[in-house]
């Protein structure tokens, strides 16, 4: 949208101001209301300052249980898919051989398949095998990597001149050891992206967790689906309380956000991806 | 010389193998032999904890899915959420990138503010839609409409609950934004200003010139939006319920609500699956006409 004319440019900025005013409104109510007292209905202006609800989200129920094993979960997710994930996207981006160009056919092909249709089957398999309630299968996708991080990758590694590799080819270098000391310490954007990216699917996961593990290995947000905010003796939702857990979720989201934002933008603006 | 070049060639295909081969050997365990193994099960009676003496039940499942009036149903409400919420985010998403597509001022500050709604954890999302804006107890939407005088709306209710539902979805619509940011930079400014010199407006050069070299991007968010669309399930349930196995409201009772409780609440593995299987070729059907109609609507460089 080019504006020249000041009114246009006014015009422009004051519907600017309008969205981020919609967008953010969620988000600063949550704030507000989080500091409300107890079963007060839903203010617009801040009232109180009950920094104490904040404390009543982690005691109330399990919090740091659960916040235990949703870093177990995203540990183990984003150590394994960034690190197998690059590896393949590096091997599609570099290396020609026999059924290549198949494979990588049905990496694009993966990203169609609705989750929930592989997921489910998954479940009965690992039910099978008595992998239920353990951390075992995260370990397996884990390994698997990511389709959509794996053309991430290619797309990143086939935007690096060959001839850096080139020079360390001819001094007998291997593919695994051009990978590790020349490829990865430039791709550092696109690692940070993937790492980031993966960390806030798995911290955001609910559902995964729910089908695989019982109630004491539920991570945060899979156990604040499950169970509410009540104070001991009532069935209605302390909404302050919630507010506060809510927002306490979304914190390890915004601050990894905000580290990575500048690679992340750039991640997904150069691949033209979003997972 | 040649033995080189062969081995050369023999290294390289080694390498690619062993770098690709995890994601290999996990696609073929927990994607395909999921799949095949999934689509195996819809023909029989498993119901969870029979594995060791299925017995096939031909395509009596299939059946059971297409003459179940609530699966027919929640196939008809995951449409209606589908094509009402999947262009509207798109159109949202394009929109925010139009605003700030040029020089502006504080740009880093106004895409933050559209995209980190889409990342927020879904939980918190729903926790704060339901619990602020669409409370009937004071809750903000409804405030607002008391500013204009109109009558209060019980959002979470029968009438409005897919159209909160939908509004939510919206709220993360800044998910797309960075790509349709990417589509609208990459436009050669040359293309406006030849446009200008023959005398086209501004919202001839739009339509003229941005829709249609931006439809590729458009295109990319409308199939991966539907794929999306169609599985959704947690939110539907968690904005009326307690629990992941509670039951939505009937308008808010989609496809992928009607499996997930069909399998989790009732064990119905073997009829669950079925109804997925039925899901994966509708989304399959969606995306391939998609795809082919595109040469009608979507600017490729070799025309």
């Amino acid at each position: 949208m080019r504006t020249h004319t000041a009114a246009g440019r006014w015009v422009h900025y004051a519907l600017l101001a309008f969205c981020t005013l919609i967008f953010l409104m969620p988000l600063y109510l949550a704030i507000v209301n989080a500091l409300n007292s107890w079963y007060s209905p839903p203010v617009l202006l801040p009232v109180k300052q009950e920094w104490i609800n904040f404390y009543y989200a982690t005691t109330l129920i399990d919090f740091w249980k659960y916040t235990g094993n949703s870093v177990i979960l995203a540990a183990i997710t984003v150590g394994l898919s960034t690190f197998s994930s690059g590896m393949a996207g590096y091997a599609f981006a570099r290396l020609k051989a026999p059924g290549s160009q198949g494979l990588f056919m049905i990496v694009l092909a993966t990203m169609m398949i609705p989750g929930i249709v592989t997921q489910i089957p998954t479940y009965i398999l690992f039910y099978q095998m008595k992998l239920i309630d353990t951390f075992w299968p995260w370990v397996f996708w884990g390994i698997g990597g990511s389709a959509f991080y794996i053309f991430m990758y290619r797309q990143f590694f086939l935007s690096i001149p060959v001839e850096l590799e080139e020079a360390a080819r001819i001094d007998g270098c291997s593919f695994f050891r051009i990978y590790w000391d020349i490829i990865l310490p430039i791709s550092k954007p696109v690692v940070a992206t993937v790492a980031i990216l993966t960390f806030q699917g798995s911290w955001n996961d609910v559902t995964g967790p729910f089908m695989f593990l019982t109630e004491k290995k539920y991570p945060l947000a899979t156990a604040m689906s499950m169970i509410g905010y009540l104070a001991s003796g009532s069935t209605q939702v302390i909404t302050q309380v919630s507010l506060a857990a809510g927002i306490l979720l979304a914190i390890p989201i915004i601050v990894t956000f905000f580290i990575g934002q500048r690679n992340i933008v750039e991640g997904i603006v150069t691949t033209g991806l979003k997972a | 010389m040649v033995m080189k070049v062969m081995k050369e060639k023999t290294r390289k295909a080694v390498t690619f193998y062993s770098l690709v081969g995890p994601w290999f050997l996990v696609f073929l365990a927990l994607s395909l032999l999921p799949l095949c193994f999934g689509f195996y099960l819809s023909f029989t009676n498993y119901y969870g904890f029979n594995m060791d003496n299925l017995r096939l039940v031909g395509l009596h499942n299939y059946q059971l899915v297409f003459t179940d009036t609530e699966a027919m149903y929640a196939m008809y409400r995951t449409f209606v959420y589908a094509i009402v919420s999947v262009p509207l985010t798109t159109a949202i998403s394009l929109l925010l990138a139009l605003l700030l597509n040029g020089a502006i001022r504080g740009l880093g500050f106004f895409r933050t503010s559209f995209y980190l709604p889409s990342i927020m954890p879904a939980i918190t999302t729903i926790f704060i839609f339901k619990q602020l804006l669409y409370s009937s107890n004071g809750g903000f939407l409804n405030m607002v409409l008391g500013w204009f005088g109109l009558p209060e709306v019980n959002w979470l209710g029968y009438d409005f609950c897919t159209a909160s539902l939908i509004l939510m979805s919206a709220w993360g619509a800044g998910g797309g934004l960075l790509i349709f940011m990417a589509g609208l930079k990459g436009i050669p400014a040359a293309l406006y200003e030849a446009a200008s010199i023959d005398g086209a407006g501004s919202a001839q050069r739009f339509f003229r010139i941005t829709v249609p070299l931006i439809t590729p991007v458009i295109f990319f968010n409308l199939v991966m939006g539907l794929i999306s669309a169609f599985q959704v399930y947690m939110q539907p349930i968690l904005l009326n319920g307690t629990q992941l196995l509670s039951h939505p409201l009937k308008p808010n009772y989609l496809y992928a609500v009607h499996a997930f409780q069909q399998i989790f609440g009732s064990q119905r593995f073997a009829y669950g699956m079925a109804l997925l299987w039925v899901l994966f070729v509708i989304i399959l059907l969606f995306s391939c006409a998609v795809f082919f109609t595109s040469k009608y609507w979507v600017y490729s460089e070799s025309d």
